[in-house]
């Protein structure tokens, strides 16, 4: 959910803002008191409290949505790592970067708490390659240079004999961690494969959200984070760093002066005069369609089949709820009332990285699991009162003819129940299809993450989200027409409509 | 047939039905009349296991349906069942409600089935209807519908619970007409009814339940016209009575006016019904007064809807004589006023004690 709500809010912050006035870019002593987008927790957020105490904060958590914060008016400044910054006015000629630092960062590598050995191997390693001028190198390659494309990502090869080391990301951080060409690139992932070389050990990369990287580490699912994470003491108190592998200014990211009056004069907004421009830097330019493509199979996939799971499981809790022993009522009904009650946000997580904390299962299946177990209550209960609002003389006219109870409720009461509740089902299906939009938490790449991952590239939210949406719409129409397939046959009269008997 | 000893059913503390035996022949038409409320469908419902009963036996055939190893289904299938409600199934046709039963449960072809849910339906005059759906017919149509649907299972016994109770009386007849039909050819019937003309007309015997037992039972003759008991007389002749207590000579007499007058509303009584029933009960209660102080009397006024007779009757412990015994009385003009508005006076005394009753004139 807090997602959709993200979206949303980005979207109408970029149709307000279109026609927002601009003023003169402020130096760095005008931001005291104004309003200034960090990203929670980083060393930026830090540095802006302490350099500006009267300021308000505007806490976001991607940097594209700071960005289009500051680009709407939303918000006056965004403090951050300089050489995210600069990729960021790069993409956009309305904002820039104040020359004058806000303060300076650490970048390390994030390691469990209790994990001293790994920190002791990981740092050799980058003790070797400062020698051997290697970070030099990634530095100038990623971050000095100020690319236009992004510079081609080295191959590795993954013959790692000292088993595998778990890289956990949050690939929204251009020039760091960030999708190109179809594949993960920037300064860390090339970092971590170096690493992986100097260990012998072989490389499996997990990009998650930038927020739960930490309890990825905690839970196991991940040994080690490179998300240009910067180094604070309150992190310190929950993780182990290495050695920093990079220092840098935090710098503040302004608007620049107002655009020329002449160029808005056909009267219609930047980003409408221009649908073919983001057709195609958002979905021809490296090959997004596949993302949008791979991402919409996956809640496709996830939507069926825990519609499917849900289902079952609502059949079997829906027998229990109805079931006159304690034994089982009870329990049926605690399960619905924490399930109907908890988020499923929420229960995705905890499924996640408590119950499957050090298990290496596809996070499409928990997935499915988190999301067929909330619909399991729901539907449990939709079943329970299409079952409760046959009339109780069916049920007594089959058994007096000779039905068990078993076959009179699959003769007679099923047939009526499931055309009195497929109007309600369909509803709380496209609230499932809408709801999978929060698996971007835990490291699958469903449709909304693709849209995420093109809108950090791009810096384009408008033709994103508008897309998606459609998709969005597309897949539960195109779902729900089976469902209303299923209502017709349902109907008793179905047969005489047809011109059968 | 139907075999029933001892058979007692209970929902939580109340006790429906107390001490039942039954015993009916193969092709017996039973009727089953009394009040509401007095176990008369939970009997019916018994006798399938709709409800489980509390104590007792059940044989069906030779076979105690009450034996664990018993197989009730099958059991069922022998004994159709007529529901008040109808309950035709809602969501298949008319033809598919006949057809659903042998086709499932006796492995019937589905042509064959067809065939003969199609020559049922003629037998209940609904042929045209069979591709209709329950909720386009009539209750009358629906409930002929029923009872082909129990047919198309040949039974053996079918049970009617209610079957016109919930029907337009306009419709009544159209089901009266195929039951009775039923009954010519032979089926044992159990009948459970309101209709006191197809009781007394179609059954071979009649059950009169009452306070949870057979309280009465005999031929249609022995139950319409020659009752035995009173509760069974006062059914029969749909008589609705009210008692009265008075306690002290000095009771209220506008209080007793006021429950005689309601009870005159209640049954739709004439108001010079109603006056001479206030004159004759206050006359009676002055002959009554010196006997007031000893020991309460109850008054029970009876109305016959039937026969539009109304008796009082007036009851008290002890043997005491006649009180409109001339003799005993102080003057001759409230004896002469109450001789004069009663048709038939009776005094008898008994172990229980004494009971004067009238049966007042006009009625």
């Amino acid at each position: 959910m807090n997602r959709l709500f993200q979206l949303l809010a980005a979207c109408v912050l970029l149709v307000a803002g279109g026609s927002a006035a601009q003023a003169a870019p402020p130096q760095l002593q005008d931001l005291e008191g104004k309003r200034i987008a960090i990203l929670s927790g980083t060393a930026g957020d830090l540095a802006a409290r302490r350099q500006f105490p009267d300021a308000q904060f505007v806490e976001l958590t991607t940097t594209s949505d700071a960005a289009l914060a500051v680009d709407t008016g939303k918000a006056d400044a965004f403090v951050f790592d300089k050489s995210v910054l600069i990729n960021l006015a790069a993409k956009n000629p309305q904002l820039r970067i104040v020359e004058q630092p806000v303060g300076r960062l650490d970048v390390a590598v994030a390691m469990r708490k209790d994990n001293a050995a790994l920190q002791a191997e990981i740092d050799g390693v980058l003790a070797a390659l400062k020698q051997e001028g290697e970070l030099q190198r990634l530095r100038a390659k990623w971050v000095d240079s100020r690319y236009t494309t992004p510079p081609p990502m080295p191959s590795f090869d993954q013959t790692g004999r000292r088993g595998v080391l778990r890289m956990g990301t949050s690939a929204e951080n251009e020039p760091f961690s960030f999708h190109a060409r179809g594949e993960l690139a920037g300064l860390d992932i090339e970092l971590i494969h170096l690493i992986g070389q100097r260990l012998d050990k072989r490389i499996e990369i997990v990009d998650l959200h930038f927020d739960t990287l930490i309890p990825a580490l905690q839970s196991k699912k991940i040994d080690v984070a490179l998300a240009n994470f910067n180094v604070t003491e309150e992190r310190k108190k929950l993780i182990r760093y290495s050695t920093p592998y990079l220092d840098n200014d935090i710098s503040a990211l302004v608007r620049a002066q107002a655009p020329a009056a002449g160029a808005e004069n056909d009267g219609l907004p930047r980003w409408f005069r221009s649908v073919a421009d983001s057709f195609h830097s958002n979905i021809i330019l490296e090959d997004r369609y596949l993302l949008i493509w791979d991402g919409l199979k996956t809640t496709v996939i996830i939507s069926v089949f825990s519609t499917l799971l849900g289902t079952l499981l609502g059949g079997v809790i829906c027998f229990m709820r109805m079931s006159a022993r304690r034994l089982l009522k009870v329990p049926a009904r605690i399960y619905i009332a924490i399930l109907r009650g908890t988020p499923v946000l929420v229960l995705l997580m905890l499924i996640f990285y408590v119950v499957f904390a050090s298990i290496h299962i596809d996070p499409v299946l928990v997935a499915i699991i988190a999301f067929g177990m909330n619909f399991a209550a729901y539907s449990a209960e939709i079943f329970r009162t299409g079952i409760e609002g046959v009339d109780k003389g069916q049920t007594e006219a089959g058994i007096a003819l000779g039905f068990t109870r078993v076959s009179t409720f699959v003769n007679v009461v099923l047939p009526q129940t499931i055309h009195r509740i497929l109007p309600v089902f369909k509803g709380e299906f496209i609230s499932l299809v809408k709801m999978t939009s929060v698996v971007g938490y835990i490291a699958v790449q469903d449709l909304t993450k693709a849209s995420d991952i093109i809108r950090s590239r791009t810096f384009d939210a408008f033709f994103p989200l508008v897309m998606i949406a459609i998709l969005y719409f597309l897949i539960s129409w195109v779902l729900l027409q089976s469902l209303g397939y299923l209502e017709r046959v349902t109907d008793p009269k179905y047969g005489r409509k047809a011109g059968g008997s | 047939m139907i075999k029933v000893d001892h058979l007692c059913k209970r929902f939580g503390n109340l006790t429906v039905l107390k001490d039942i035996s039954i015993d009916i022949a193969r092709g017996e038409v039973i009727s089953i009349i009394g009040p509401s409320g007095t176990g008369k469908s939970t009997l019916l419902r018994c006798l399938n296991l709709l409800d489980q009963p509390s104590g007792g036996r059940i044989e069906i055939d030779g076979v105690n349906l009450l034996d664990p190893s018993t197989d009730v289904p099958k059991m069922r299938r022998k004994m159709g069942m007529v529901f008040q409600s109808f309950n035709l199934f809602a969501h298949l046709s008319v033809l598919d409600n006949l057809t659903l039963g042998p086709i499932k449960l006796l492995g019937t072809g589905k042509a064959e089935a067809q065939s003969k849910a199609r020559d049922l339906l003629k037998l209940v005059g609904l042929a045209e209807k069979a591709a209709s759906f329950p909720d386009e017919l009539s209750g009358g149509q629906k409930q002929r519908v029923a009872i082909a649907r129990c047919l198309a299972m040949d039974p053996q016994i079918i049970l009617f619970d209610e079957p016109t109770s919930a029907l337009d009386p306009t419709m009544v007849s159209e089901v009266l007409a195929v039951m009775r039909r039923l009954a010519n050819e032979g089926l044992t019937m159990l009948v459970v009814t309101h209709e006191m003309d197809f009781a007394r007309d179609v059954s071979s015997r009649v059950f009169y339940m009452d306070e949870g037992i057979i309280y009465e039972q005999g031929t249609p003759a022995q139950i319409f016209e020659q009752p035995q008991r009173e509760k069974t007389r006062a059914f029969i002749h749909r008589i609705r009575s009210v008692c009265l207590r008075i306690d002290s000579p000095d009771f209220d007499l506008y209080a007793v006016n006021a429950e005689i007058e309601q009870f005159c509303e209640k049954q739709i009584l004439p108001k010079k019904t109603r006056q001479h029933l206030w004159l004759l009960i206050e006359e009676l209660l002055a002959v009554y007064r010196p006997r007031l102080a000893q020991a309460p009397v109850e008054i029970t006024l009876g109305y016959a809807e039937k026969t539009g007779r109304l008796e009082v009757a007036l009851e008290s412990p002890g043997d005491a004589p006649n009180p409109l015994d001339s003799a005993a009385l102080p003057d001759e003009l409230g004896l002469s006023i109450i001789t004069k508005l009663a048709e038939s006076i009776d005094y008898r005394t008994d172990a229980r004690g004494n009971r004067l009753s009238l049966r007042l004139i006009g009625g």
